[in-house]
Formats: structure tokens, C-alpha cells, sequence
């Protein structure tokens, strides 16, 4: 499989403390691949210079053949509202708007009218099994629901890539799983590649190979939460 | 973006962002109705003796009407300014959750611009029907000038004026700030202020000194046009060096504070006015305009005051009558109502500047609720908290405030600080004119001089008003920091 996404020797200090020491992997296209690892062992800020958040101190990040790092801050938002979708754990969604208006944000900044943007986004919100919630804002849905929007609003692009950093972190066991199915199911039926970031060896179960960190770098014993190699 | 997405994410926000476009777009309006009257004033040509006030009838006078109509105008703009802060945290959280879906940094400045904008475009236009309507209300009589208009190109300037300031403001104050999609980081200067803006009053008091100053030779004569320039220039340079030499006093006095300070609430001051030496700057600026153009109004009025001394005094020596000697014709107290006007002016203006200062300290204290609920929780009490934001308001506001005065005293005392009345003076024998047949007389012979004395009493009010407004705007703000050191506040989010 050739790889969609790579990083070479990718480097990353903040300050004096270094996060990310000479990391190399590979994403290929619809593959869906678990980073994992403890606490402070550099997974976010992986994901972060992956999706071209962060730029990294030293390596390159690949995407389609092309070295992101070289790109603006512009061109680097505009991959991400177009072949990129994010996730968090905390859904990140804009408080002020509701939740089609959360979904539709991406097309609508990248120009799509505002009608064919609702009805994309209606369908997105229809497909996760929240369209009731259409109208609510943020602060009254719950975690699952939000959780639910926020992955509507990551896949709404049919991006290639969907970056998924802890998505169910915040959520409770069942409502988590309900919510990483429907991740996955989605991202398998449109070809979509998932990097996807917990310290959970039941979410990495989910993921087709897992990467295990260790202070900043591949754990070389390869050990991680004992998935799938 | 298309401009229904920006105007769409523009007007998105909680109650603290209804609450900015309220305020903003009440400022907005007020301005744009006070920049409205000085141009309608403006708009009154040549003797206008219809109009019972004396003030809209001579046109020497019109151009300070408009100039005191434009000086309210400027505490309310920088009101405006104060309101683009309002509901920061939020905003901030906003901006980055939609650089997260995809904006780009230019899209977020746009969006958080735009923002204040719409809420001025509305204040303004709101403003401008305002007008129209009070015009049409009024009807033609003679108090107040509804018989003229400005060219409409002006009206439609001054209309969009305010919304195109306030963005700039807006624009201005996130030239420090980075929207990722992390969240917002506001780069801070390692390096403290310098007090080169010591060098911006200088300019301004030699600009403000060219036309008026008899005793060098080389004073210029500029066209009057020009010697409003000048002396309008002046002004300006040097407010804008006061409101800026702000951030180094802060700085400064803040380092003086650390060190030589005695507990925590002075340690907290000085560590706060260290770290942001420039919020002095922006919230205090409207005051510190306000405190010059009352010093200058006060100054003015001593300066007139010795000037009919010394017509009495001349006139009593030649044995004139007043109604013959010089002077004659000049009525004091109009020149001092006027002054008084002025003063309503500045008290107006501190009024509002004072209302900017409330709305910058409660953002200040609700920004850093989590900060504050957490020192509490560590067992530092309250009225160490409020002594802290005391220190920190009045450490650097007093002596900004002797600055404000001295400079505006100062602008004064470079038009003249004696009436010599043993001085030679010339007379023309012929009709004046530029051939006229002038010598000079030494009239007088007597080594009297009447000095300008300087109105310590009017200063020191108007420095213990300003330091009033202060404290009960302190006082005001005060009044949320119970409610934002709860410590539920550390439960949330």
C-alpha cells in the first residue's frame, strides 16, 4: 500500500523539552491506524504536526507527495477544511451556532452555498443518528450527541484523512463505543484514512495496525496496548 | 468566505456578545450623532447673526464649537474600543473552534473585525436617522443651526467613519494575537517600554509652540487653515505621547512596586503592570484626553482672565473707560461660559471614559476568574485581591494624570505666561492696512507685569474628579470580583 500520508524524522520540542524525538511513520489511504501510548509521550502533538497544526522543528510531513511544512499557514487551513477533518476530544464545536451551522461551517468557508451546505450537513447529521439535535446548540445537547456532531462536522468534507485525537475521551463507555462504530463504519465506506490517538487498548482495537510512543519516539520494544501489529 | 458566512459568523455569539454589540453600537451611534453636530456647525458659513447663540454666530468661535463637539466624540470612540474586549475568553474560543473547521488566521481576523463592524455600521446609521429625525423634530429656529446641513459625500464619510475606525481598532488590538486551532496566544514583548514617547509631548509642544510664540524669532506665520493644523497637531502629538508614555510609567512604576513593595497585593500590582505595561495605555486614554483638554481649558481660562486684568489695568493708567479702551467690547463672561461649556465637555467625556474603564476591568477580572477563584481557594483573601487591582489601576494613573495636567497646562503656557504693560506697542496713524503708517510708541513706562499664574485649585480638581471617576469605576468593578473568585468557578470546563 503506498503511503497517503508519511512523516520522516519529525521533531518537536516545546522549549527546552522535547515531544516528538525522530519520529517515522506511514498512512495509507483508507487505513486507519492507532497511535498510542501514556500521558506526555507526544500522540497529540504527532497528530498535530500530521495535520499540519503544529509545524514540526525538523523532518518532513508528506502528504500525496507533497512536504506540508513548506506550505503556509493559509494553504495548511485550507487542507484541512478539504482533505483534512479533525477531532478532538472535547467536540471543539463553535458554541454560538447549532449544530447544522457547526456541520455546514467547512463547506460554507470554503464557498459552498448556504443551502446545498445545510442539506449536506442535515444528511451528515441524518447518517450519525443526531438530526434531531439539528437545531440544538452545543450547551444543550450531551457529550454523545456533541461527539456526534463533531464527527459530522470532521466528515462532512469526505476528507482522506480524519485526525481523531482521544474522540472518546470524554464520553462513557457505551456512548464511546456507539461513537468510535460509527467513526469507523463511515470512514471504512468512503475510503477514508483515520490516525487515531488514545491511551485505550479497547479504542486501539478498532484501528487496522497500532503505532506505541514512548517519551517522543516509537516504543522499540513495540509492545503498545497489545493490538494488532 | 461569502459574505453571508462572514455576516452569519459576524453576529454569532452568548449574551457577553449581545451585550458588546449593544454597547458598541450605542458608542458608535453617539459619536456618529456628536461628528454629525460638529460638521453641521462647520457647515454654517460666514457671520451668522440668525442664531441667539453667540457661539454659532461668530466664525472664529465655530471651529472650537465643533473642535468640544469632536473631543466628547473621542472618549465614546474609545469606548467603542474598550467593547471590542468584551466577552474575550468566549470569543477566543469561538475563533478557535472555527479555525478548527477549516479558516484560515486572515478568515479569523476577518470574522473577529467584522464583528465590531456590524455592531458599529449598525450604531452609526442608527446614529444618522437619529439626527435626521431630531433635525426634522426641531424644525428651523434659532438656537440650534437645523437650517444647515453638511454635503452629503460628508455626512457619508463620517457615517462609515466610525465603523471603519472601530474595525481598525479591532484589527489593531489582534496584531498580537494567534487564532490556531488549538486556541488563541497573544504574543507578549520581552522587552519593557521605553519613554520615547516623552519625545512625542516635545514634538507636540514645539508644533502647538510655531504660531504662537512671540519671543523667538523664529516664529512662523502660517495661513490660518494652516495654524489650526499646527496647533490642532500639537494637541494631538502630545495627547498621543501622554496616553503612550502611560505604558512606560506602568512598566516602570510596576518594577517599583516589586521591589519596594510590601505584601502580596503590591506584588501582585507589580508583577500584573510589568507583564501588560500597555493596558494603562488603552484604558486610560479617553481619561487622559479628557484631563489634557480640561488642563488646556483651565489653563485658557486664567490665561483670558489675566488678559482682562491687564485691559482694566491699561485702561485705568491711559485713564481710559472701559467701554473706549482696549478691550472694549470684549464681554468676560461669555469668553468664561464658554469655558465653562468645555469644562461640561471634558466632565462628559470623563463620564464615559470613566464607564470604558468599568467595562476594561470587569473583562480583566472575569478573564482571570479561574486565576482568581484558584488564589482564593489557596487561602489568599479577597481584599487582597481587590488592594491588588487598586495598586495596579492608581499606581500608574496618578502620576499619568500630573503628566496629562502639566502637558495641558503647559500647551497654554507656551501661547503666554505675562502681560508686560511697560512694553513698547505700535500704533498706525493711517486706516490699517499693509501700507498703513505704523511706529512704535514706548506708551508706557511703568516695570508692572501681570504673570498668568497657574490655576493650581482648577487643576487639582479636575486631577481629584478624574481620580474620582476612577475609583468609583474601581469601586463598580470591584463588585464582580466576589462572584468571579467563587470557587465553583474552578468546576467549570
Amino acid at each position: 500500500m503506498s503511503a497517503l500520508l508519511s512523516g520522516t524524522g519529525l521533531i518537536r520540542n516545546y522549549g527546552a523539552t522535547p515531544a516528538l524525538r525522530g519520529i517515522d511513520l506511514e498512512v495509507g489511504a483508507g487505513e486507519i491506524v492507532a497511535v498510542t501510548g501514556p500521558s506526555g509521550c507526544g500522540k497529540s502533538t504527532l497528530l498535530h504536526c500530521l495535520a499540519g497544526i503544529l509545524r514540526v522543528d525538523d523532518g518532513t510531513v508528506t502528504y500525496r507527495d507533497q512536504d506540508i511544512g513548506l506550505w503556509s499557514e493559509a494553504a495548511r487551513s485550507r487542507l484541512r477544511r478539504t482533505e483534512f477533518g479533525v477531532l478532538f476530544q472535547f467536540g471543539q464545536l463553535v458554541p454560538e451556532l447549532t449544530a447544522v451551522e457547526n456541520v455546514a461551517l467547512p463547506l460554507l468557508l470554503a464557498g459552498t452555498g448556504r443551502r446545498e451546505a445545510r442539506q449536506t450537513a442535515l444528511d451528515w447529521l441524518d447518517r450519525l443518528g443526531v438530526a434531531d439535535s439539528a437545531e440544538q446548540r452545543p450547551g444543550t445537547m450531551s457529550g454523545g450527541e456533541q461527539q456526534r456532531c463533531a464527527t459530522a462536522r470532521a466528515l462532512v468534507t469526505v476528507p482522506r484523512v480524519l485526525f481523531a485525537d482521544e474522540p472518546t475521551g470524554a464520553l462513557d463507555v457505551l456512548t464511546g463505543e456507539q461513537v468510535l462504530g460509527q467513526i469507523v463504519r463511515v470512514a471504512r465506506e468512503q475510503g477514508t484514512a483515520v490516525v487515531l490517538v488514545t491511551h485505550e487498548a479497547s479504542v486501539a482495537a478498532y484501528a487496522d495496525r497500532e503505532i506505541a510512543l514512548l517519551d517522543g519516539a516509537v516504543d522499540p520494544t513495540g509492545l503498545g496496548l497489545g493490538v494488532t501489529l | 468566505m461569502k459574505a453571508s458566512t462572514l455576516a452569519r459568523l459576524a453576529v454569532a455569539g452568548n449574551r457577553t456578545d449581545v451585550l458588546r454589540t449593544v454597547l458598541t453600537a450605542l458608542s458608535a451611534l453617539l459619536a456618529t450623532i456628536a461628528m454629525l453636530c460638529a460638521a453641521t456647525v462647520l457647515s454654517i458659513t460666514g457671520w451668522a447673526g440668525r442664531y441667539t447663540a453667540t457661539l454659532l454666530v461668530e466664525p472664529g468661535l465655530r471651529p472650537g464649537v465643533a473642535a468640544t463637539l469632536v473631543l466628547v466624540s473621542l472618549p465614546v470612540l474609545a469606548l467603542a474600543g474598550q467593547c471590542i474586549r468584551l466577552g474575550a475568553p468566549a470569543r477566543d474560543r469561538r475563533l478557535a473552534a472555527i479555525r478548527l473547521a477549516g479558516a484560515t488566521p486572515g478568515e479569523a481576523v476577518l470574522i473577529a473585525t467584522a464583528e465590531t463592524a456590524v455592531a458599529s455600521l449598525l450604531g452609526s446609521v442608527t446614529g444618522l436617522v437619529a439626527y435626521l429625525v431630531a433635525r426634522a423634530a426641531i424644525g428651523e429656529q434659532h438656537t440650534l443651526p437645523t437650517d444647515v446641513r453638511p454635503p452629503a459625500p460628508v455626512i457619508v464619510l463620517l457615517v462609515l467613519l466610525v465603523p471603519v475606525l472601530a474595525a481598525a481598532i479591532g484589527a489593531l488590538l489582534m496584531r498580537r494575537v494567534i487564532v490556531t486551532p488549538l486556541g488563541v496566544v497573544r504574543r507578549v514583548r520581552k522587552r519593557g517600554p521605553r519613554p520615547w514617547p516623552g519625545l512625542l509631548i516635545a514634538a507636540g509642544l514645539v508644533l502647538f509652540a510655531l504660531p504662537v510664540q512671540d519671543r523667538f524669532e523664529t516664529r512662523i506665520h502660517p495661513s490660518k487653515n494652516l495654524t489650526y493644523v499646527f496647533l490642532g497637531g500639537g494637541v494631538l502629538l502630545t495627547m498621543a505621547g501622554v496616553v503612550l508614555g502611560v505604558g512606560w510609567i506602568s512598566y516602570f512604576t510596576g518594577r517599583l512596586l516589586r521591589r519596594y513593595g510590601r505584601g502580596a497585593a503590591t506584588l501582585l500590582a507589580g508583577q500584573r503592570l510589568i507583564t501588560d505595561p500597555w493596558n494603562g495605555s488603552r484604558t486610560m486614554a479617553a481619561l487622559l484626553a479628557a484631563v489634557i483638554a480640561g488642563s488646556v481649558a483651565l489653563g485658557y481660562k486664567a490665561l483670558l482672565a489675566t488678559n482682562f486684568r491687564y485691559y482694566d489695568f491699561y485702561n485705568q493708567v491711559m485713564g481710559s473707560p472701559n467701554d473706549e479702551g482696549i478691550g472694549a467690547g470684549a464681554e468676560p463672561s461669555f469668553y468664561f461660559n464658554a469655558i465653562r461649556l468645555v469644562m461640561v465637555a471634558v466632565g462628559l467625556s470623563a463620564a464615559v471614559a470613566a464607564a470604558g474603564l468599568l467595562i476594561a476591568l470587569v473583562e480583566s477580572v472575569v478573564a482571570r476568574r479561574r486565576a482568581y477563584a484558584s488564589l482564593t481557594a489557596t487561602g489568599v483573601p479577597r481584599r487582597t485581591l481587590s488592594a491588588a487591582i487598586l495598586w495596579q489601576t492608581l499606581t500608574p494613573l496618578v502620576p499619568a494624570l500630573l503628566l496629562a495636567i502639566a502637558a495641558g497646562d503647559a500647551l497654554v503656557r507656551l501661547i503666554q505666561t505675562d502681560f508686560d504693560l511697560g512694553s513698547a506697542y505700535r500704533e498706525c496713524v493711517a486706516d490699517a492696512g499693509p501700507r498703513a503708517d505704523c511706529r512704535t510708541l514706548a506708551a508706557l513706562h511703568l516695570p508692572t507685569v501681570l504673570h498668568v499664574p497657574v490655576p493650581w485649585g482648577d487643576l487639582g480638581l479636575l486631577g481629584a474628579g478624574a481620580l474620582l471617576a476612577v475609583l468609583v469605576a474601581v469601586g463598580a468593578g470591584l463588585l464582580v470580583l466576589r462572584s468571579s473568585t467563587d470557587l465553583e468557578e474552578l468546576r467549570v470546563g
